[in-house]
């Protein structure tokens, strides 16, 4: 993994606008993989920033390097066939149908029909349309969720190292943005583009980004991971910017399995009363987690309820539902943890197999780092 | 669905059959059906020098039509563009036959007759280019910023995208520009006699000269079913030109 892409001194100067910069001397680099988002106030040159990349918009001075090579010195037309390209209102091409859309850049690369399809095919599986349904339609027969997905399937369509984005779901009602934006990080876990992200929201910025690029009048004020921008906001600027919940949205950026402890008080259901009694005993706890023989969660029982009763745990079990995926963020966590009375979260794995559980004391050490 | 495109075959078809059969009623009533078998074969040459006048001048129009629409709307152009659209406003804002005599005057000035087929070829090409340079230049001038900047973006070079692009999104809209056209030709061709142009427009004339409604109709019924015959050609043509992604109307014939 080495950098894919580096801005140097990059510098706009729009002829006529009274010498103002629109980008200022703005420089970092990428490494392949990584999802960078450009955020920042209305007009302070975002999308100039990105339309440099694909030289939409020239350089006055500077230089943007992708994979150790000049884009000055490159052909514009191979150089942009290289690059996938989502605009924020879309842009698809009205007369063509959904599938000539997404075969655009493997035309223009001279593809064979075969593989052609066959990359229709798979991209309009990964952006969740049925191919069957979906390929021959025109985009006016498509709600703009719909077509905003097709915006990004025609622009990976090349399998294009690079892909540039410029506020891509910022037409789109909130529910189906983060649809969206997850189903985008999913398929970037398979895929590892590098991907320039413009976006004017805080909250996507963080979320999507490996990093985060904060520009103000022109100016990097801050490129950092979003974690450290949240934890080490440059100035009042950057904190002012990230917002005041700042430790909140921190929350967003963990997993519940980052934070949980390993061996939570378990006992097997078959077990009797009196050794859950001793388990009890043991560990000091209120409430035991039953599990079966997988490890599988099957509820919890409560040592107040126990009395002195004979028999199995499992007679004794009371359904749970104080239980989160591993996968979840902690700010997830962190609000099933005040919706229950136990005082923890149960973390288990897609199998619903116990793998640890949470407390807010986790959750604040996690924060502390 | 069967019946939905069955309704619309009659609707369309129910009208366009009353309309020849009164033609046709009109034409036998005046016995133009008799002076026409009479003179067959002036009739046919007739018929060819008007199907001359019309394609030759549509086939013209459109090719230059459409090439200036599309040049006046590069960047190089958009300064002249205006004062290219304002010569063909005023060009199509002059009445036809006012166009023809213009021809027969102006022709000669420069060294060329003012009478025959060539000059009315002229006049017509002249009255008809209009609507296509306007519509083709509007066309492209409405395909939207954002589709322009996604192709460029995505490494489409000029040329791909005027012929990928701009004009398949122009084509509803110059579609329309060559209707006006031939509406133009097609009801001008026959004034095309009075500057030695041939054509039906011979018998029409005549037979208001004589005041014989036999040979007035033995012209005036071809010309219009010629009219006829060309705005179908159109509709059909128009079916694989535009895309379906672009078209406006909604029903549409399997
Ligand atoms: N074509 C242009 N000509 C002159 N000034 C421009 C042009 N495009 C953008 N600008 C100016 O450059 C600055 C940055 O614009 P832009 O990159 O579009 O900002 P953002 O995408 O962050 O909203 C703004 O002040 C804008 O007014
Ligand atoms: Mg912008």
């Amino acid at each position: 993994m080495g950098t894919m892409l580096s801005l140097q001194k990059v510098t706009k100067i729009y002829p006529g606008a009274g010498h103002i910069k629109a980008v200022d001397e703005l420089s970092f680099d990428l490494e392949e993989g990584e999802i960078c988002t450009v955020v920042g106030p209305s007009g302070c040159g975002k999308t100039t920033a990105m339309k440099m990349i694909n030289r939409l918009i020239s350089i006055t001075s500077g230089k943007i390097i992708i994979d150790g090579k000049d884009i000055a010195r490159l052909n514009t037309i191979e150089l942009r066939r290289s690059i996938g390209y989502v605009i924020q209102n879309i842009g698809l091409f009205p007369n063509m149908t959904i599938g000539e859309n997404i075969a655009i850049i493997p035309k223009l690369l001279k593809w064979d029909k075969a593989k052609t399809d066959e990359k229709v095919l798979r991209l309009l599986e990964i952006v969740n349309l049925d191919p069957d349904e979906f390929r021959d339609r025109y985009p006016k027969e498509l709600s703009g969720g719909q077509q905003q997905r097709i915006g990004v399937a025609r622009a990976m369509a090349g399998d294009p190292p690079i892909m540039l984005m410029d506020e891509p779901f910022g037409a789109i009602d909130p529910i189906n943005r983060a649809h969206l934006q997850n189903e985008f990080l999913k398929v970037q876990e398979k895929v590892k583009k590098t991907v320039i992200f413009v976006t004017h929201d805080i909250d996507e910025a963080i979320k999507m980004g490996d990093k985060i690029c904060l520009l103000k009048d022109g100016h990097l004020v801050q490129f950092a991971s979003p974690e450290q921008m949240l934890t080490h906001p440059k100035n009042d600027f950057v904190a002012d910017f990230v917002g005041g919940d700042r430790t909140l949205k921190r929350l967003n950026l963990f997993t519940v399995k980052r934070a949980m402890k390993d061996n939570p008080p378990t006992i097997h259901q078959d077990e009797t009363i009196e050794t859950a009694q001793n388990v009890f005993m043991k560990t000091n706890t209120r409430y035991l987690i039953a599990v079966d023989s997988d490890g599988k969660l099957t509820g919890m029982i409560d040592k107040e309820k126990l009395n002195d009763e004979t028999g199995k745990v499992k007679d004794l079990v009371s359904p749970t539902n104080a239980w989160l995926m591993a996968h979840a963020s902690l700010k997830d966590g962190l609000s099933e943890i005040f919706s229950h009375e136990y005082g923890f979260l149960i973390v288990v794995d897609d199998n619903k197999k116990v793998l640890g559980w949470l407390h807010t004391q986790d959750i604040k050490e996690t924060l502390k780092g | 669905m069967t019946t939905r495109i069955l309704f619309h075959l009659i609707k369309r078809l129910v009208p366009v059959l009353l309309t020849i059969c009164f033609i046709v009623w009109l034409y036998t009533f005046y016995g133009a059906w008799d002076y026409t078998i009479k003179n067959i074969a002036e009739f046919f040459k007739l018929i060819i020098e008007h199907f001359i006048l019309v394609i030759i001048s549509m086939f013209c129009a459109v090719i230059v039509g459409v090439t200036l629409g599309t040049i006046m709307t590069r960047k190089s152009m958009e300064k002249m563009s205006p004062v290219i659209m304002a010569v063909v406003n005023v060009w199509q804002s002059v009445p036809s036959l006012g166009v023809l005599a213009l021809a027969y005057g102006f022709l000669p000035l420069i060294g060329l007759s003012g009478i025959g087929m060539v000059p009315a070829l002229i006049a017509l090409f002249f009255h008809a280019v209009a609507p296509i340079v306007r519509n083709t230049y509007a066309g492209i001038k409405s395909v939207s910023k954002d589709v322009i900047e996604a192709a460029t973006g995505m490494g489409m070079t000029k040329k791909q995208i005027l012929f990928q692009i701009e004009l398949p999104n122009a084509m509803p809209v110059i579609a329309g520009g060559v209707r006006t056209s031939t509406a133009i030709i097609v009801g001008t061709a026959p004034l095309a006699f009075l500057i030695g142009g041939g054509g039906l427009g011979f018998w029409i004339f005549t037979g208001i000269a004589l005041v014989d409604m036999g040979i007035m109709m033995a012209g005036a019924v071809p010309v219009a079913l010629i009219a006829m015959l060309f705005d179908y050609c159109l509709g059909v043509s128009e079916k694989f030109l535009v895309s379906r992604g672009v078209r406006t109307d909604e029903i549409e014939l399997a």
